[in-house]
């Protein structure tokens, strides 16, 4: 029994972790109708900073603050720069010109720090484990949901009290609508973007100290947060909530009973989802 | 003459590449690819579809052809009409399948294939080698009543081999290009809810573009397998989808030689720099990025543009230079002779 | 006129999840007519026009042409039993030639030989004839090799009727065919609908009465999803339940 319940809480704790890296390519999604599939390459950058980071010495806390920060800046200036100039395009070089900046993001990170990756340590007051009767486990992946609950408060408190939210949530559902409003629609567009690759990276930092730092978790954590996204339903908020969860934890259990299978798994999932019910667990119907 | 120049053209690559190139490996790899990537063309740039599942057909034909040439012993030609066949089946199976949904779910719903094929085919250690592959894959002469009619143990002469085998394809490919059914998917890519309402099966027509294109891309994964003589994992995985889609849009979507442009191009600057720069995939990365922006219609888009701005010069220059000759020529200045 | 029914629909009914678009329409057509459909806007015109083509699926309700019960079949289909139509935003295929644009839809009839991935589209598998007449009856002959993309948005409309002409329906459904027209293209494609009548029977969505008035054998008007009143034109003119609606749609938006 102790067995399933600390992979259910591993779950969890790898659950909320792919909701905090999908939550951001869904709503870019449900905003600009666009699949990023740089997205890996923000989680990727997030993690590298990190390294960086601590390696000049700096703290594990600041960087949660300055890498997202950084990261967003540089997705904000990638749909500014770039991505504005696509969207009159095929939708096929949507998709193309975001492979393009995944390889190059990646490539321009081995050049950096080498092939090989390396690991990030656990900043020193999340160190150790936390002992409760017979259930033993790592403060620092306790700290992870923990931070990443509130996360989720903050970005829903974002996305439905505010403003800049609530003009999200329309331009979701016309982007026309939006600009007749006399809101800045590309303004928005630019925000969004930002905002989908400051929570990649933050993601990144936050799993740095777990499974360190390496050129190609970029890709695998691209496949996972398209996964989530799909399963529970693009442009939602809590779609990616739930569909991260549920993801996080079949995965998190089947590794116990069928190792190899659980990626296959969650393929399966995908695939099924996309087939029977498109727009996801909790998306809107199209 | 525009209906063989196509045709001409893939001939003189095929013909000139021995010429200009020292490995025959790597020329072979360029019309392997090149198959492929006319695959994955008559997919995008004929229908429309954004496949990421190329890598299932490229790896099925590896396997199959690694698996009847070495486990279950075939004649080596109906070993590799055997792997095209598979390609064609899984496409088949897959097509039928991704075609339910269109845009964005359908590229996902490839992608999802893409993966879920890559990790049966880790699992099955029994029939592709896992993580190892297949290795040991042989490479048989062309025989015919026991004689040995052509041998393809040095690259060169394995290139000769690809080279027909890679002619032949083309012009079948061109044939289906112009065909009825080709026509017809270039109006499913303009605008596939009029075609549906003018009375054609989008879900047949779909099925029998991905079954097309998965026979290529099969046999382009069978030669591949006898040229290096293994049938890797890699061969399943999103990379390889990946880069056969790049080589087709750098080529050109809409005309079949394009694609063998885009593979020439990848695969020949991809053995000059990474030599030079390991890190070259990052040029890739910026070229796809420019030709997003700027030149959607590829290198063959780029070629055209050149070319018709060459023309324009010429005629213009050309007609000039008459205009002088005939000036200085006539002494009485022009006696109706028409420049 | 008592000519035979070609196509009827009965109680057709179509939600949207909980919105009614269309809350029960039955609707005759007789051969070999001119039937309007009218009604102001949000009334379910174009998705009564779906329904009847198999654009869309009904949620209930049967639709019967020529004698049988297409009510399941895809609009594909429906092609070959003799239903064709065309779309009130523009719909073609802008990259292809007008003249390819024609012999796709003629060669729609017979979708099969679109399979076929040997042989190409010419001479006799070319529907030649039929692209040539109807080229010249929409007068684009000069424009049969430019790509229907750059054509003027007058040219665009006729070339787009002339799509669900090239299938040489038994019912051709036009769907404001006449929208962001200039004057001098309207009185053409006045002339043009009603020469339509004798090998075909046209049903017509369209919100320029003069037209409507002076072509139509039969005039249905929509509102809200329903059928509000039919007859021939002289009497809708005249209908005081139709002035009601077009007025009150006017006035108050839609309630009437």
């Amino acid at each position: 029994m102790n067995i399933y319940l600390l992979q259910v809480i591993n779950g969890i704790g790898i659950g909320m972790l792919y909701f905090l890296l999908a939550v951001g390519l869904s709503i870019v999604f449900g905003l600009l109708r666009f699949v990023n599939f740089a997205h890996g390459a923000f989680y990727l950058l997030g993690a590298y900073f990190c390294y960086q980071m601590t390696r000049w010495g700096m703290s594990f806390w600041l960087a949660l603050v300055v890498v997202p920060l950084a990261v967003g800046a540089v997705g904000w200036l990638t749909e500014k720069l770039i991505l504005r100039h696509v969207y009159a395009t095929a939708h096929e070089f949507h998709i193309l010109v975001t492979v393009g900046l995944a390889l190059a993001v990646q490539e321009l990170v081995i050049l950096q720090w080498g092939p090989l990756g390396d690991s990030v340590t656990v900043p020193a007051m999340l160190q150790g484990v936390v002992i409760w009767g017979s259930f033993v486990y790592p403060i620092y992946r306790l700290f992870v949901i923990g931070f990443t609950a509130v996360l989720a408060v903050l970005l829903w408190y974002v996305l439905e009290g505010t403003r800049l939210g609530s003009a999200v949530r329309a331009g979701s559902e016309s982007t026309e609508m939006v600009s007749l409003l006399g809101i800045n629609v590309f303004r928005i567009f630019s925000l969004v973007f930002g905002l989908g690759a400051a929570t990649a990276a933050l993601a990144g930092v936050l799993a740095a100290p777990i499974r360190g730092a390496e050129p190609f978790m970029g890709i695998e954590a691209l496949g996972v947060a398209f996964v989530v996204v799909v399963v529970g339903g693009m442009g939602s908020f809590s779609g990616a909530l739930l569909g991260g969860l549920l993801i996080g934890i079949v995965q998190s259990v089947m590794s116990t009973l069928w190792p190899e299978g659980a990626r296959l798994m969650i393929y399966i999932a995908m695939a099924a989802v996309l087939l029977l019910r498109p727009h996801g667990l909790l998306g809107r119907k199209e | 003459m525009k209906r063989q120049t196509h045709l001409i053209l893939a001939l003189v690559v095929v013909l000139t590449m021995p010429l200009l190139m020292h490995s025959g490996s790597l020329a072979s790899e360029v019309l392997i690819y090149g198959l492929a990537a006319m695959g994955c063309n008559l997919l995008l740039g004929f229908t429309g579809l954004l496949s990421f599942g190329q890598g299932i057909f490229f790896g099925l034909g590896s396997y199959t052809l690694a698996l009847t040439l070495t486990r279950w012993p075939l004649p080596m030609p109906l070993a590799l009409i055997l792997a095209t066949v598979m390609g064609a089946l899984g496409a088949a199976i897959v097509g039928w399948v991704v075609i339910r949904q269109k845009g964005t779910y359908f590229v996902m719903l490839t992608l999802a294939f893409a993966q879920m094929f890559y990790f049966i085919a880790y699992t099955a250690t029994g029939l592709t080698g896992g993580d190892n592959g297949l290795m040991d894959i042989p490479r048989p002469s062309i025989t015919a009543l026991g004689r040995t009619l052509w041998p393809l143990t040095s690259p060169w002469q394995f290139y000769g081999f690809v080279a027909a085998i890679f002619m032949a394809a083309f012009w079948l490919l061109l044939k289906v290009s112009r065909s009825t059914f080709g026509r017809t998917l270039l109006a499913v890519r303009d605008n596939e809810e009029r075609a549906a309402a003018i009375g054609y099966n989008l879900k047949l027509l779909k099925l029998q573009a991905f079954v097309i294109s998965g026979a290529v891309t099969g046999l382009a994964g069978a030669l591949h397998a006898m040229m290096t003589g293994i049938a890797p994992l890699s061969n399943a995985e999103y990379h390889t989808s990946e880069m056969i889609l790049v080589m087709t849009v750098i080529g050109g979507t809409g005309n079949l030689f394009a694609s063998v442009l885009g593979s020439a191009f990848y695969l020949l600057l991809a053995d000059w720099l990474s030599t030079l720069w390991p890190r070259w995939l990052l040029l890739l990365g910026l070229v796809l990025i420019a030709i997003s922006l700027w030149m959607q219609r590829g290198l063959w888009g780029l070629g055209e543009t050149l070319w018709s701005l060459v023309r324009g010069k010429r005629t213009r220059a050309t007609d000039k230079a008459i205009e002088k000759l005939v000036v200085a020529a006539s002494p009485s200045g022009g006696n109706g002779e028409q420049a | 006129m008592s000519t035979p029914i070609l196509l009827e629909a009965i109680g057709i009914k179509k939600y949207y999840g909980k919105f009614a678009a269309l809350g029960g329409v039955d609707l005759k057509v007789r051969a070999n007519t001119v039937h309007s459909v009218i009604g102001p806007n949000g009334a379910g015109k174009t998705t009564l026009f779906h329904m009847l083509t198999g654009t869309k699926t009904v949620s209930a309700g049967r639709i019967v042409f020529d004698g049988h019960d297409v009510t399941h079949i895809p609009d594909h289909r429906r092609v070959q039993r003799g239903i064709a139509r065309s779309f009130q935003v523009t719909s073609l295929f802008l990259s292809l030639s007008v003249r390819e644009n024609l012999r796709l839809a003629a060669q729609g009839i017979a979708p099969t030989r679109a399979m076929n991935c040997w042989h190409e589209p010419e001479g006799p598998r070319s529907c030649a004839e039929t692209v040539a007449s109807v080229l010249a009856r929409l007068g684009l002959e000069s424009f049969a090799s430019v790509p229907a993309g750059n054509l003027s948005h007058g040219q665009q409309r006729r070339l787009e009727v002339g799509m669900a002409l090239a299938a040489r329906p038994k019912a051709i459904f036009l769907d404001e065919p006449t929208s962001g027209m200039g004057i001098d293209d309207l009185e053409d494609m006045k002339s043009f609908i009603r020469s339509l009548r004798d090998e075909h029977t046209v049903v017509l969505i369209e919100h320029n009465m003069n037209i409507v008035m002076d072509i139509s054998d039969t005039v249905t008007v929509m509102q809200q999803g329903r059928v509000l009143a039919e007859g021939l034109p002289h009497e809708i003119r005249s209908d005081n339940r139709v002035r009601a609606a077009y007025l009150g749609n006017m006035i108050t938006g839609g309630k009437a």
